[in-house]
């Protein structure tokens, strides 16, 4: 019965990193309707300057807060260089999935190259400690990546229902040529939703990186993310936040009773029956294009 | 023998790469997880003639198929309702790793896990994987430029319009996604045969970005186009062993720089012909001067026009 709960605990916060970093790949989707796969690079680069800032002894507040502005500057300068240029041309959705594919590219393979493949442990002050409730015992770690996360989608919901840019953001998902008719500057909501999606792969690398390790490859685990929001129904945000609890609960069920090393085969075996039998995902809202 | 080697390697990409030209560049689908079909293609050939001593070509042939039994299994739940290639490009990437990993992790005599199979013998000899490449680039400009591949260029170009003049959407591109796995299983088999050695980790997610890389610097919507660039940077690979891991970074970059500027590829939509080349290279010995001078008033052309979009925007 322990086991269980321990089991669910850490399910519950390895769920919610990836809720919070579904909403960055949900956010982007319901904007510009692309999906921006250069997400785990930026993941990974936080991460690293994350590491760096806490190896040189500055703590953990300070990396975590070097890791979100990496994440902010990295994200908005993919935005500016790889995007902006094209979506002026209008250019295919197609092209843009290859750019993002590049970027993610691009800065995994530069940092292999200049940093090296091994594993580095992301120390922090509270990881080793362990709190005990009732026999059974959490990883101070997974508190604090799941009341983070929880904190991250409250602020967020907060920033897009109850402010001025948040819905001018709100307001752009739902047609983005006709918000810019009404007034609204378009390229600043641009600016707004990379910089969200930046903050949020740096709060998903930092904690990733603590239970776990940093290392180039690291941003592939975005993909999780992005399975979590197709599940929950591309570009809605509540539908993101809820495959990202469900994937994380699955994903730590299925590697703590069946086999860690198929674990993935159940993600995106999940993902493929559910696409059957729901092809918008959970509480996604159906395509109505055009016709 | 070097220079073979390097040969069946292009042949190989090629095949492969065209397959997944008529996937991504003529119906307008990503996938990032080719090198999956590739690796079933290859362990059916290989298994299949060593425990049932299937001859070389029927071998290649079967693998293909099992590669399209596996991809209709794939591609009908993420295909049909018009959904968007969003879901198609994750689940590709996804049945690529679940490829590997249950390779990697099936520990039998038959299979041998992650060590791969060994001692396969070599069947692929430098004119066989030629003939094989270039009967197979004839199926697919004939296919390409027959009624089907042009379902598929509708499709591609406006979903909507192409399904209101009577294409089928799900079946036109589950047909292109089995014939693209078939091409890429044939050519899976065919470097199967020739490095008498597979194991999971050849067909990692690296091959598959480099088979996109070769199709977005040719041109996704040509032949020829992938053709060439895949002869290219398979011999620019072999000239940059040292390079390592930098290709890749190269890559990425190539990858954001051919979409920002010239995102039709080097090709484009056309495609090479020698009738066209020869008079090119004649005007261009005639009237050096003349052709120059358009040439800049072309590019001063060009400029002026990317300027006063700039402005406008």
């Amino acid at each position: 019965m322990t086991i269980l709960i321990q089991q669910l605990i850490t399910s519950v916060s390895v769920g919610g990193l990836y809720a919070v970093l579904a909403v960055g790949y949900a956010l982007i989707y319901s904007v510009f309707d692309f999906t921006n796969f250069a997400f785990g690079g930026v993941m990974m680069v936080s991460a690293f300057s994350g590491y760096y800032i806490s190896n040189a002894g500055f703590g953990t507040i300070p990396a975590m807060i070097v890791a979100i502005l990496t994440g902010i500057v990295v994200s908005i300068a993919v935005e500016l260089f790889a995007y902006r240029p094209m979506r002026k041309r209008n250019a295919k959705r197609l092209f843009l999935m290859i750019s993002a594919m590049g970027v993610n590219i691009f800065l995994t393979n530069l940092y292999l190259s200049l940093f090296g493949a091994n594993l580095r442990t992301l120390s922090s002050g509270f990881i080793s400690n362990t709190v005990s409730i009732m026999n059974v015992q959490i990883g101070a770690v997974d508190i604090a990546a799941f009341l983070t996360s929880v904190v991250a989608l409250a602020i967020l919901s907060f920033f897009l229902y109850k402010t001025r840019p948040g819905i001018t953001v709100r307001a752009s998902a739902i047609d983005v040529s006709t918000a810019g008719l009404m007034g609204i500057n378009v390229n600043r909501v641009s600016l707004i939703v990379f910089a969200i999606s930046g903050i949020t792969a740096a709060i998903a690398g930092m904690f990733f990186g603590m239970k776990y390790t940093v290392y180039p490859g690291m941003g592939a685990m975005s993909t999780k993310a992005f399975i979590a929001s197709v599940i929950g129904g591309l570009g809605s945000l509540p539908g993101a936040v809820l495959g990202g609890f469900l994937l994380g609960i699955l994903e730590t069920l299925v590697t703590g009773y069946i086999s860690a090393t198929y674990r993935d085969i159940f993600s995106f075996g999940t993902m493929i029956i559910i696409l059957m039998f729901m092809p918008n995902g959970l509480i996604g809202k159906g395509d109505q294009s055009k016709l | 023998m070097y220079i073979a080697s390097v040969v069946v390697t292009i042949c190989v990409n090629i095949v492969a790469v065209i397959g997944l030209a008529l996937l991504t560049g003529y119906t307008g689908m990503f996938s990032l997880g080719h090198a999956g079909f590739m690796c079933i293609g290859a362990y059916v050939a290989v298994l299949l003639n060593k425990y049932f001593i299937v001859p070389y070509v029927f071998a290649l042939i079967l693998g293909g198929f099992a590669s399209v039994l596996v991809s209709l299994i794939i591609g009908y739940p993420t295909l049909r309702n018009k959904l968007r290639g969003d879901y198609f490009a994750i689940c590709m990437l996804g049945f690529g790793t679940v490829v590997r990993l249950i390779l990697n992790n099936m520990n039998n005599p038959i299979t041998n896990g992650a060590l791969g199979i060994t001692n396969i013998p070599k069947l692929t000899t430098l004119w066989s994987a030629l003939l094989f490449m270039l009967v197979l680039v004839y199926f697919m400009w004939n296919f390409v430029n027959s009624q089907y591949g042009k379902n598929c260029v509708a499709i591609q170009q406006q979903e909507v319009a192409a399904e209101m003049m009577g294409v089928s959407i799900v079946r036109t591109k589950l047909l292109s996604l089995a014939i693209s796995a078939f091409y890429c299983a044939v050519s899976g088999g065919i470097l199967g045969f020739w490095l008498q050695y597979i194991a999971p980790a050849t067909f990692s997610d690296t091959r598959s970005n480099d088979f996109l890389a070769t199709l977005v610097t040719g041109g996704i919507n040509s032949i020829t186009g992938p053709l060439l660039a895949s002869v290219f940077l398979t011999t620019m690979l072999e000239y940059l062993r040292f390079f390592a891991n930098w290709r890749l970074v190269v890559y990425g970059l190539l990858f954001i720089l051919i979409m920002r500027f010239l995102p039709e590829g080097i090709m484009g939509y056309k495609e090479f012909s020698l009738k066209n080349t020869i008079k090119f290279f004649k005007e261009f010995s005639q009237n050096k001067v003349k052709i120059m001078e358009k040439w800049m008033r072309f590019c001063a052309k060009l400029t002026k026009k990317t300027n006063n979009k700039e402005r406008k925007l």
